[in-house]
């Protein structure tokens, strides 16, 4: 499996931690290989060139603002108790997990990825309580991703992804 | 047996311009929130494709290909394909002319993709090829709307 991204959010819209792995090569160049059907001609054009001018910033903010989008959708149409888990292209998939302090989990993996909700969610509750709420010298909030980032949180991240997802 | 909840058909200026509920299941929303639904959807759709975390593309056209006119359907990132919540499932399906179907079903519905197929199937029939629709605008076809109800109904 192809791990590419992964966004923590805190309830402010402000994104405390991203981290990004490089895809596989072999899996990419099958990808691009392969003629995708369902694209428009009317739209898209130039997004290469616009994806090469796009800072990560910008990423976590266009990431943000679509899932709230699309959670604030789900809601409308599903009913309040409805949850959005997760979307996916022709080109990766995007799991989503919001715990109730309105934090929100997001995971941008390959495509053929079963929905990673309760990996999400055990991120949160063992990597991110225990590392980073219960570190007594964290801030209550994190502006700027301060606290969120330490090396306990980090290397626990690292062996948890090596231990249920593997490549 | 198929559960079908309800068919948006958005045009390609993000326009809402067919929308049929089949089935109980989704909230009643007033007509003007489902227009607005299907504008963010259609700004949604557009920034899904924007954040194809993929590597860009290389240039492959290699020296003796130059001749051939580039494909223009190769290498474009496609939008939301599917999305998935805890009530139903969406499946999108955007035409070549960027004409989106918007479908809602069940979450553990299977093979929508032959559902989508033959409501696209429909639509070319007895829309594209009614002489009275013009294109862009609200489709407002008996013919379109007996078909989907003969499909669907049929099969629920």
């Amino acid at each position: 499996m192809v791990l590419y991204s992964f966004y923590i959010f805190d309830r402010h819209t402000e994104c405390i931690y991203s981290r990004r792995w490089t895809p596989r090569p072999t899996s990419s160049s099958g990808k691009t290989a392969r003629p995708q059907s369902g694209s428009s001609i009317t739209s898209g054009d130039g997004t290469v060139t616009n994806r090469r001018n796009m800072s990560h910033a910008d990423d976590e903010k266009l990431i943000f603002g679509l899932v709230f989008s699309l959670r604030n959708m789900v809601q409308k149409l599903g009913g309040e108790d409805d949850t959005f888990l997760s979307y996916r292209t022709g080109e990766y998939k995007l799991h989503y997990y919001e715990t109730p302090t309105r934090m929100k989990f997001v995971m941008l993996t390959d495509t053929k990825q079963n929905n990673l909700r309760p990996y999400l969610h055990q991120i949160w509750a063992n990597l991110y309580v225990e590392y980073v709420v219960k570190n007594p010298l964290a801030p209550v909030e994190h502006p700027g991703g301060v606290g969120v980032a330490n090396e306990m949180f980090e290397r626990g991240l690292d062996t948890f992804i090596t231990a249920v997802l593997p490549a | 047996m198929l559960v079908v909840f309800a068919l948006f058909i958005i045009s390609k200026a993000g326009g809402l311009i067919y929308n049929r509920e089949f089935h109980t299941g989704l909230s009643k929303l007033s007509s003007n929130d489902y227009l607005m639904l299907a504008g963010s959807f259609h700004g949604m759709h557009a920034i899904t494709k924007q954040l194809c975390p993929a590597p860009p593309t290389p240039n492959v056209q290699p020296a003796s290909a130059a001749g051939l006119a580039p494909s223009p359907f190769s290498s474009r990132p496609t939008g939301i394909e599917v999305l998935e919540s805890s009530h139903f499932r969406a499946q999108c399906f955007q035409t070549l002319t960027g004409t989106k179907f918007l479908l809602f079903t069940e979450p553990q519905q299977p093979n929508i993709d032959s559902i989508m197929r033959k409501i696209y199937d429909l639509y070319a029939d007895f829309v594209m090829k009614n002489p009275f629709y013009t294109v862009e605008m609200p489709i407002r076809c008996e013919k379109f709307d007996r078909g989907l109800d003969g499909f669907v109904k049929v099969r629920s």
